[in-house]
């Protein structure tokens, strides 16, 4: 017991200020495991609009590449023993290279680290791998391969069109074919500076560590990026949609619109639990899952979001370090059948519709409330996440994640999230993207808002097929000119 | 023990002191006190996977159970259970693979007691209806059309094929298309299911975290203490050696893709004694991985292929050693083909370098010391080697067989299992090409 008590006492945040002024975070502790999550308050939504994937690029040279004195290759020679690798995560906003070590490895580990993120070696036959990479990344991985992570993106980027996060993080295959390493030394010397910088340290790190990681990192310019202009994104003033033409099996959807709400504005605790009611992520627990896949068996799993959550087809927790200044509503509804594809959104949006109109009963809001006050402590298990979530608290200038969390449900009423629910989710107008094969036959029954009525394998109760009815009758209201569809070899190039 | 693991050359690959208990009925419970506060991961593991599915047109039903134990009992219907889940704010799923099935909750120390006997109630009094298991079919061939998009995923389903006669290794967890398509029809099966392995004898309770033996025994005892045992044990078909020479088989991707090569031997199973395996399982990464030459020469030198890696996958029966390549252009399939070939051939004559052979054995021991890095983590690790062995020492013997492997194990087993007459080669390329 004593021993747990000494460990708590030292487990707490401390933010330091060396006389560079970089900004630091650590957690120090007992684990014999480190952590280091080095993180630039840049990204893709930096991209130069002539360059995009500028950012993603850059960062892949510096984790994915060589330094000046050791090709890539010596890099992985030298790690693999150690069993350590760099990670490179870019966000619209952040870019975060992350690696956990054994503290018997931190020192040689962190001579390359450090030499890769300060002193890159901009080797040609490194950025024509890379650029290979993040080509077939776009190409390959997300429009042949994941045809649910495509629908999510295609979404982004429908929502964002013409704005600094209306591209994939990735670029697009056309400006990453015109890139030159040039262009990701500018990128790199220009945005990764020790003005846009947050070092992060976790885990039983020796004591002269941290100072030692500020000096070396103040060879950094000490320049102020170029100021980031971020419009506030439009609000369809119908629906919209966006259907990516594929030979594919089912259809998968994402549907969502820009929300005010982020972490630290006063509706962020009621929204998240309107959230969790909705459709707590890769849970079966949310309303969602419940009436399609559960009651009708319409596809394996329906979810809602407002925040950003990437890769959630292979992850129950969100990545931390993913922290933007702007966020949209979304939900996800998993790949269904064709046959059932129209009544599957409809049923999505007749939820989603009386959600907003009737809000959460008494007993839906304490479940709820309470379930995300405990679940907020599962997602910073490890020390790399509580590191994560601590710059993320940082970014948007709250106390400790769990904590502000915390503070802000224990005086929730279910008046409260009802409000913020019609307040910020009432009168949103979708932007719909389906990824699917024969997409005008689709396309034809929404917009002729075509019966779609269900049939299924086993026998239902009364009120189900009442209800199927109504869904059934739902009007989704897209019009003729706010539906595009696209041929999915055409996305993202 | 203080929190996370002891220097790895130093202890115990699997550093935790747990204990291990057995119950009258045949269950084990193995209960593994960390030093993360306040959180238990809970890990109920059935050594019952896609390998019992013995009968014809019973492919997939391991994994369709696995749903059906979120259908409810009597005294927890669906929506109760959801809710005192809710209620724990815990985060609970389930996972089924070749040979175990996997339900897991994390959560607070708090609510020890009620997850334990909710969870016990659901194995031990199963309820669902005709109608909901027929609904519920639509949920797995829902999962199925979601895998559907991805290349690796059908090249692993014709791999099996290809590779396995008798096995039922021969089938993937998610099961053929067509068994999927009739389970609908099968509710009698998966009853029958339930009563044979959700059994205590078949069934390994791995509880990690912030709890005491003495309260884990105490509370597992009170709810699962009077679960019945079963009698049945299935009749797993046993692989005949391979004859006739290497296989060979051809996927043809309906949209534009990047080609791909599996090539796979057959292997042996699982083992913590026999030094075969444990020397596979290191010549993986000796030849194969980030650091070997052929890595060094597809990937970062000639950029021929853009994903590259090889495994001996633990099975609790014979399985594949599996090398694995995504190429950027088809034209070279036959040369990487090629290539891998000759690699393999060159561990069948040569011996590895002692240093090359240190450093892997240096980067397992590290790796799995980085992975133990919250209870949940430990318990999932657990519950993985509890699956082959019912008991996490099993990690341990593991790693002292891998601490004595030498070149010439690996030679030995390079020569014994990695020949033509084993070998499957399956590839991938987007319709037409070849």
């Amino acid at each position: 017991m004593k021993l747990r008590l000494l460990f708590a006492a030292i487990v707490m945040i401390t933010t330091l200020h060396a006389a560079s002024g970089i900004s630091t975070i650590a957690l120090p502790g007992a684990s014999p495991l480190v952590t280091i999550r080095v993180v630039f308050l840049t990204g893709s939504a930096s991209d130069p609009a002539d360059k995009l994937g500028a950012a993603s690029l850059t960062a892949a040279m510096v984790a994915r590449g060589g330094t000046r004195t050791m090709t890539y290759q010596q890099i992985l020679d030298a790690m693999f023993p150690m069993a350590v690798s760099v990670g490179a995560q870019v966000d619209k906003q952040m870019v975060v290279f992350s690696a956990t070590t054994h503290v018997d490895n931190l020192e040689a580990f962190y001579k390359i680290f450090r030499d890769m993120l300060l002193d890159p070696g901009w080797r040609q036959n490194d950025f024509e791998r890379l650029r290979d990479d993040a080509v077939n990344y776009l190409r390959v991985s997300l429009r042949g391969n994941n045809d649910e992570e495509l629908g999510k993106e295609v979404l982004y980027n429908e929502i964002y069109a013409g704005h600094p996060y209306g591209h994939n993080n990735a670029g697009t295959v056309a400006a990453l074919k015109s890139m030159t390493v040039e262009d990701l030394k500018r990128f790199y010397f220009t945005r990764f500076t020790q003005k846009n910088l947050v070092l992060g340290v976790a885990g039983g790190y020796p004591r002269n560590f941290l100072v030692r990681m500020q000096a070396d990192f103040a060879k950094l310019p000490n320049t102020a990026p170029p100021a980031l202009e971020l419009p506030a994104p439009e609000r369809n003033e119908a629906p919209r949609m966006v259907m990516v033409e594929k030979d594919t099996r089912a259809v998968a959807y994402s549907l969502g619109f820009p929300i005010d709400v982020k972490r630290g504005h006063p509706d962020y605790p009621a929204l998240l639990v309107a959230q969790s009611y909705l459709g707590q992520h890769r849970m079966s627990g949310g309303r969602l899952y419940e009436r399609m896949r559960q009651v009708r068996g319409l596809n394996y799993g329906d979810y809602a979001y407002i925040e950003y959550f990437p890769r959630g087809m292979f992850q129950f927790e969100p990545d931390p370090n993913l922290a933007r200044s702007q966020q949209i509503f979304q939900i996800w509804i998993r790949p269904v059948d064709p046959a059932t594809a129209h009544f599957a959104l409809r049923l999505a949006l007749y939820e989603f519709d009386k959600l907003v109109r009737e809000g959460m009963d008494q007993e839906s809001f304490e479940r709820t409330r309470n379930f995300v006050m405990k679940y907020a402590k599962l997602l910073t298990k490890t020390k790399s996440a509580e590191l994560g979530y601590a710059i993320d608290s940082r970014f948007y200038r709250i106390p400790e994640y769990v904590s502000y969390l915390e503070a802000g449900l224990q005086k929730l009423t279910r008046e409260d999230v009802n409000r913020a629910i019609r307040k910020h989710l009432g009168g949103g107008n979708f932007t719909i993207a389906a990824v699917a094969k024969n997409c005008a036959s689709l396309k034809d029954r929404i917009l002729q808002e075509a019966p779609s009525p269900m049939t299924y394998n086993s026998p239902k109760p009364t009120e189900l097929l009442e209800e199927d009815k109504a869904v059934s009758a739902w009007k989704i209201g897209l019009k003729p000119e706010n539906v595009r569809i696209i041929d999915v070899e055409k996305v993202f190039e | 023990m203080v929190n996370g693991a002891p220097p790895p050359r130093a202890a115990k690959a699997f550093p935790f002191d747990y204990d291990l208990h057995d119950f009258p009925n045949g269950l084990r419970l193995v209960t593994i006190p960390t030093e993360y506060p306040n959180v238990v991961a809970l890990y109920i593991v059935v050594q019952a996977g896609s390998r019992n599915e013995v009968e014809p047109g019973k492919s997939g039903f391991a994994h369709l159970f696995e749903h059906m134990m979120f259908r409810g009992t009597k005294q927890f219907p669906p929506a109760r259970y959801e809710d005192v889940l809710k209620q724990a704010g815990a985060a609970s799923n389930a996972y089924t693979s070749d040979d175990l099935t996997v339900y897991h909750t994390t959560f607070s120390k708090d609510d020890f007691d009620t997850i334990v006997m909710m969870e016990a109630d659901r194995f031990q009094n199963l309820d669902y209806t005709e109608a909901a298991f027929r609904t519920e079919t639509l949920a797995v061939l829902g999962e199925y059309n979601k895998n559907s998009a991805s290349p690796p995923v059908k090249l692993n389903e014709v791999l099996r094929d290809t590779a396995f006669d008798k096995h039922t290794y021969k089938h993937t967890t998610m099961g053929f298309l067509k068994d999927i398509e009739d389970m609908p029809n099968q509710y009698a099966y998966s009853r029958l299911f339930y009563q044979r392995f959700y059994r205590p004898e078949y069934t390994v309770i791995v509880v990690a975290g912030d709890i005491t033996k003495e309260r884990s025994r105490a509370t597992v005892e009170k709810y699962w203490g009077k679960w019945q045992r079963g009698d049945y044990r299935p009749v797993i078909p046993t692989e005949p050696p391979p004859a006739g020479g290497p296989r060979a088989n051809h996927v043809n991707w309906p949209t534009r893709t990047m080609p791909w090569i599996n090539i796979a031997y057959r292997a042996p199973a699982y083992t913590d004694t026999e030094i075969d395996s444990a020397a596979l399982d290191l010549l993986a990464y000796i030849a194969f991985s980030e650091t070997s030459d052929l890595y060094q020469k597809l990937v970062i030198k000639e950029q021929k292929v853009d994903a590259f890696g090889a495994g001996n996958p633990d099975h609790v029966d014979p399985y594949l050693f599996r090398i694995e390549a995504r190429l950027k252009n088809p034209a070279e399939m036959d040369a990487v083909r090629d290539e891998i070939l000759a690699t393999v051939n060159a561990f069948r004559e040569n011996k590895v370098a002692a240093e090359k052979l240190e450093a892997v054995k240096r980067h397992l021991r590290y790796r799995f010391a980085l992975s133990l890095n919250s209870s949940e983590a430990v318990a999932a690790v657990a519950a993985r080697y509890c699956s082959l062995r019912r008991t996490p020492e099993t990690i341990n013997r593991l790693y002292d067989l891998y601490a004595r492997v030498t070149p010439d194990d690996i030679r030995n087993a390079a020569r014994k299992y990695l020949v033509d007459q084993g070998r499957t080669i399956v590839t991938l390329t987007s319709g037409g090409a070849k």
